[in-house]
C-alpha cells in the first residue's frame, strides 16, 4: 500500500466541507452524558449543604417556625418538568419512526410544559411565606430551586432549537439551501453534510439530559418538600 | 482538491467594526455600566428582599455579568445560538482562514485557540508573577513597610487566585487544545465554538480579578474562606465571579476534551496506542468536569449570601462556615491534581523522545494517571485537620492522602526506567523534565508532613505548606509548562526559539526556584505564618535570601520573555518539521500545521514510542483514502 504525506502546506477549506453528520452526532450524545455528570456534581453540593446544615442546626435556625415550602406549588412545578421530559422521550420515538409531524407536536407540547413549569416556579417563589434570609433551609431552598430553574431554562432553549429547525425545514427533503448555516461566509459549502439529519442525534442527547434533569427535580421535590 | 474562494478584501474600518476583540471590549464596558446602573436604578430598589443588601454588592455582580455578556456579544458568540433558535441548522467552523485577525476574535480552529491560550495565560501568569515580586518586596522587612495590610493581603490573594485559576488551564488550554486533535488523527475538537468560548471566558475572568483593586481587593487568599468572605468588601465579589467563570471554563474545556477523545479517534488508534499525553489530558479532564461544578456551586452560595442575604455560611443564621471549607476542598484537592497531572503526562511524553527508548511501563503509567485522578476525590478533609473536624475521621484522610503517593510513584518509576540506559540528549525540554523529577520529589516528600495529622498541626498555615505547594505546582506544573513550550512552540509557530537563551533561562530558573522555596520550608518550620506581612527578627536573613532569589527568579522569566519575543518577532528562524526526531504524529506534519491538519484521516498501527524499532512512523495514509471519515 502506497502512503501519501499526511498533509500539504496548502490544505484548504474544501478538504473538510461536507463532514459526515455521524461524527457530530456522536459528539452530541457523549456530551449529553458528560453534561449530566457535571450537573450531578453541581447539585450534589446543594444536597450536601442541605444535610450538613440540617444536622448542625446552628443557632436553631435551620428551619425556624413558619418556614415550610409549599408542597402544592412544588408538586406542580416538578410535575410539569417531568411531563415535559417524558414528552421529549416520546417525541424521540416518533422521530425514530419517521413520524415527523408527530414529533414536532410532542416537541412543542414538551416546550410548553417546560415553560409552564418555569412560570409556576416563579409564582411559587412569590407565594412562599419565607424569604432567602430566613435560616439554613430557606437558603438551600432558594439556591437550589433558582439554579434548577436556570438549568431547565437552558435545556428548554436546546429543545427549542431542535423544534425550530424541524419546523423551518418541514417541507425540505434534502439538505438545507446553501448559506443556511451560521459561520464563515467564505466557505463554499456547508461544513456538515445533511445537517438536518442531526435532529435525531440532538434528540437522543437532549432526551437523556432532560430526563436526567427531571430526575434531579424529583429528588429536589423529595428533599425540599417532602422530608 | 478544490481551493476555497479567496475572501474579498474589506476596508479597515469594516474589519474594526466587526465581531472582534475591539468590539468586545467596547461592548463589555457598555454592558458593565448597564449592569451597574440597572442594579442601582431598578433591581435593588424594587425588590423587598434586597432592602438590607449593600447595593454596591448587587451592582458589582450585575455590572460584571453585563460586562461579560457584552464582551461575548462583541466577539460574536451569540450569533450562532440565535441562528439556531431561529431554526437554522448546526455548523462547525468560523473564521478559520482570516489571517492574523482570527487571533483576536472567535475562531474555531483548535490550533488558533491553542495559541490564543498560550499568550492569554502567559499574560496573566506575568501579572501573577509581578504580584509575587511585590509580596517579596514587602517581606524584605520583618515589619510592615511597603504596603498597607489590606493591600498586602490583596496582593497575596491575587497572586494565589490568579495562578491557581489561570494555570488550571495552563497545559490543557494551549497544548491539549492544539495537540489532542492532531494526536488522535482528527481535524477539530468535538465542539469548536465551545473550545473558543472557554478561552474568552478565561480572559474575561482574568480582567475581573485584576480589577478587584478598584473595589478594595479581598483579604482571604486564594481559598476565599467564609465567614471572612461574607464580611469582606466588594472586591470579594470579583474573586467569586473570577473563580466561578474559571469553573465554567474548566467544565466546558474538560467536557470538550473527553468528548473529543472518546468519539474522534482515527482508525487504528486503540486505547493502548493513545499517546500518554492524551491519557494525561483525559484523566485531568475527568477531574475538571466533575470538580469544577462543585466550585461553581459553592461560589454561587457565597454570592447569594452576599447579595440575597441567604445564610449558607453564616452560623448565627443557620449556616456554617465549615460548609464552605468542605465544599471548597471537594473541588480544591482535585484541583491540585488538575494542575499536576498534565505535568506528569508531559514528562512521560517527552522522556522517550530524548532518551531514544520506548516509554517503559505504558500501562503502569496510565494506571498511575487514572489512580491519582480517582484517589484525589478521597483526600479533601486533610485540609481541615486543624479546623475542628471530627477526630475519628483523621486516620482515614491521613491514609488516603498517603495512598496517593503510590500511583504518583508509578509515574516516577516509569519515567526513571525510561531513562535507564537511554541515549539521553540534554536538550532544553529534557532539562526541564529532569528538573521536574527533583522538584516534585521535594514537593512530594514535604507533602508527607502535611498529610500526617501530628506534623500538620505544627506546619499548617505556615510558610512550610506554602513552600510545599510551590514545589509541587511551580516545580511540577510550571517547569513542565516550559518543557512543553520549548518542545512544541517551534511546531506551533514554525519558528525556532534561541537555544542559548533557553538554557540560560533553564539554569537560572532551576537554581533560583530552589533557592527561593527551599529556605521557605525552613522558615515555615521556624514558625513564619502565611499571608502575614510581619515576622520575627530572627527570620530576616532567611527572608532576605528568599526575596533576592525570588527577584532573580523573576529575571529568569524576563530572559524567557525576551527569548520568546526576540525569536518569534525578530529573528524568525524557520523550524524544521521534526527538530527532535520524534515519532509522534504532530511532528510528521509541516510546520506550522495546515489549517485542517490532515489531507486524509490517518490510520494508526502502533503507539508513538517505538524508538529503536525502525525509522518509519507508525501511521500511514493509504493512497486514495477518502477525505472524510466514512
Amino acid at each position: 500500500m502506497a502512503a501519501e504525506p499526511l498533509a500539504d502546506e496548502g490544505t484548504s477549506y474544501a478538504v473538510v466541507e461536507q463532514e459526515p453528520p455521524e461524527i457530530l452526532g456522536r459528539n452530541l450524545i457523549s456530551a449529553s452524558y458528560l453534561l449530566a455528570g457535571a450537573t450531578a456534581f453541581f447539585f450534589i453540593a446543594f444536597v450536601f449543604a442541605y444535610f450538613y446544615l440540617r444536622s448542625l442546626n446552628n443557632a436553631g435556625m435551620w428551619k425556624p417556625h413558619g418556614v415550610d415550602a409549599s408542597i402544592g406549588w412544588g408538586t406542580a412545578v416538578v410535575a410539569c418538568y417531568a411531563l415535559s421530559a417524558l414528552l421529549v422521550r416520546f417525541s424521540l420515538g416518533e422521530r425514530r419512526a419517521l413520524r415527523r409531524s408527530q414529533w414536532r407536536l410532542k416537541g412543542l407540547a414538551a416546550l410548553l410544559f417546560g415553560v409552564v413549569g418555569l412560570v409556576l416556579q416563579v409564582i411559587d417563589w412569590t407565594q412562599e411565606s419565607f424569604g432567602p434570609a430566613d435560616g439554613g433551609f430557606a437558603s438551600v431552598y432558594f439556591g437550589w430551586t433558582a439554579f434548577l430553574f436556570l438549568f431547565v431554562l437552558c435545556t428548554l432553549l436546546w429543545l427549542e432549537m431542535s423544534v425550530a429547525m424541524s419546523f423551518r425545514y418541514r417541507k425540505t427533503d434534502g439538505p438545507p439551501p446553501a448559506g443556511h448555516a451560521s459561520g464563515d461566509p467564505h466557505r463554499r459549502a456547508p461544513d456538515i453534510s445533511d445537517p438536518l439529519s442531526l435532529i435525531r442525534a440532538e434528540l437522543v442527547g437532549l432526551s437523556f439530559y432532560w430526563t436526567f434533569l427531571a430526575g434531579i427535580a424529583v429528588v429536589s421535590w423529595v428533599i425540599l418538600y417532602l422530608i | 482538491m478544490t481551493e476555497a474562494a479567496a475572501p474579498p478584501p474589506r476596508p479597515l474600518w469594516r474589519r474594526l467594526l466587526g465581531f472582534n476583540l475591539l468590539t468586545a471590549v467596547l461592548l463589555g464596558i457598555g454592558g458593565w455600566y448597564l449592569g451597574w446602573f440597572g442594579a442601582h436604578a431598578i433591581g435593588a430598589e424594587s425588590l423587598e428582599y434586597f432592602e438590607d443588601t449593600d447595593y454596591n454588592e448587587l451592582s458589582v455582580y450585575l455590572a460584571y455579568l453585563g460586562g461579560v455578556i457584552g464582551f461575548l456579544v462583541g466577539l460574536g458568540f451569540l450569533n450562532y445560538p440565535i441562528a439556531r433558535l431561529r431554526g437554522y441548522p448546526p455548523s462547525l467552523r468560523e473564521k478559520e482562514t482570516h489571517g492574523w485577525t482570527r487571533y483576536f476574535s472567535l475562531c474555531t480552529d483548535h490550533k488558533v485557540v491553542g495559541i490564543q491560550y498560550l499568550w492569554g495565560i502567559g499574560l496573566f501568569f506575568f501579572i501573577g508573577g509581578l504580584n509575587a515580586m511585590l509580596i517579596r518586596t514587602e517581606q524584605l522587612s520583618p515589619h510592615s513597610q511597603s504596603f498597607p495590610m489590606g493591600t498586602y493581603l490583596t496582593l497575596v490573594g491575587m497572586h494565589g487566585t490568579m495562578m491557581m485559576g489561570m494555570m488550571t488551564s495552563g497545559i490543557l488550554g494551549p497544548f491539549a487544545n492544539y495537540l489532542v486533535p492532531i494526536m488522535i488523527g482528527a481535524r477539530r475538537m468535538a465542539f469548536p465554538r465551545i473550545e473558543a468560548l472557554t478561552f474568552w471566558l478565561l480572559m474575561a475572568a482574568g480582567a475581573i480579578l485584576t480589577t478587584t483593586i478598584f473595589f478594595g481587593g479581598f483579604p482571604t487568599g486564594w481559598t476565599g474562606y467564609a465567614p471572612l468572605q461574607t464580611q469582606a468588601n466588594p472586591g470579594m465579589d470579583n474573586y467569586i465571579l473570577f473563580f466561578a467563570l474559571v469553573g465554567v471554563s474548566m467544565t466546558l474545556l474538560g467536557l470538550n476534551m473527553i468528548a473529543t477523545i472518546l468519539t474522534m479517534r482515527a482508525p487504528g488508534l486503540t486505547w493502548t496506542r493513545l499517546p500518554i499525553f492524551v491519557w494525561g489530558v483525559l484523566s485531568t479532564a475527568v477531574l475538571m468536569v466533575l470538580a469544577a461544578p462543585v466550585l461553581i456551586a459553592v461560589l454561587s452560595m457565597g454570592a447569594l449570601d452576599r447579595t440575597a442575604q441567604t445564610s449558607f455560611f453564616n452560623a448565627a443564621a443557620g449556616g456554617s462556615s465549615y460548609l464552605y471549607q468542605n465544599l471548597f476542598w471537594v473541588f480544591g484537592h482535585p484541583e491540585v491534581y488538575i494542575l499536576a497531572l498534565p505535568g506528569f503526562a508531559i514528562v512521560l511524553e517527552l522522556l522517550p523522545v530524548f532518551a531514544r527508548k520506548p516509554l517503559w511501563g505504558y500501562r503502569l503509567a496510565v494506571a498511575g494517571l487514572l489512580g491519582v485522578s480517582l484517589l484525589s476525590w478521597f483526600v479533601w478533609q486533610h485540609h481541615l485537620f486543624v479546623s475542628g473536624m471530627n477526630g475519628d475521621l483523621r486516620p482515614f484522610y491521613m491514609l488516603s492522602t498517603e495512598l496517593i503517593s503510590i500511583p504518583t510513584g508509578f509515574t516516577f518509576l516509569c519515567g526513571m526506567m525510561t531513562l535507564w540506559r537511554g541515549r539521553i540528549s540534554f536538550t532544553v525540554p529534557m532539562l526541564f523534565c529532569l528538573a521536574w523529577f527533583f522538584n516534585f520529589l521535594i514537593g512530594g516528600l514535604s507533602g508527607v508532613f502535611l498529610s500526617d495529622t501530628p506534623s500538620d498541626v505544627t506546619t499548617h498555615g505556615s510558610f512550610f505548606s506554602m513552600a510545599h505547594f510551590h514545589y509541587t505546582i511551580m516545580g511540577g506544573l510550571v517547569f513542565t509548562f516550559f518543557a512543553a513550550i520549548y518542545y512544541w512552540v517551534p511546531k506551533m509557530t514554525g519558528w525556532e526559539l534561541h537555544e542559548g537563551l533557553a538554557k540560560i533561562h533553564f539554569w537560572t530558573m532551576f537554581i533560583f526556584f530552589n533557592s527561593t522555596f527551599a529556605p521557605l520550608l525552613a522558615a515555615g518550620f521556624l514558625g513564619q505564618a502565611r499571608r502575614a506581612p510581619v515576622y520575627t527578627g530572627n527570620l530576616k536573613f532567611l527572608n532576605d535570601w528568599v526575596s533576592i532569589s525570588a527577584f532573580l527568579l523573576g529575571i529568569s522569566m524576563l530572559i524567557f520573555l525576551f527569548n520568546l519575543v526576540w525569536s518569534l518577532a525578530f529573528v524568525k528562524q524557520p523550524a524544521e518539521a521534526n527538530p527532535w526526531g520524534s515519532r509522534s504524529i504532530e511532528f510528521q506534519l509541516p510546520s506550522p500545521v495546515p489549517v485542517h491538519n490532515f489531507d486524509r484521516i490517518p490510520v494508526f498501527s502502533n503507539d508513538p514510542y517505538g524508538y529503536g524499532e525502525g525509522p518509519a512512523p507508525s501511521y500511514v495514509v493509504p493512497a486514495g483514502a477518502p477525505a472524510g471519515r466514512e
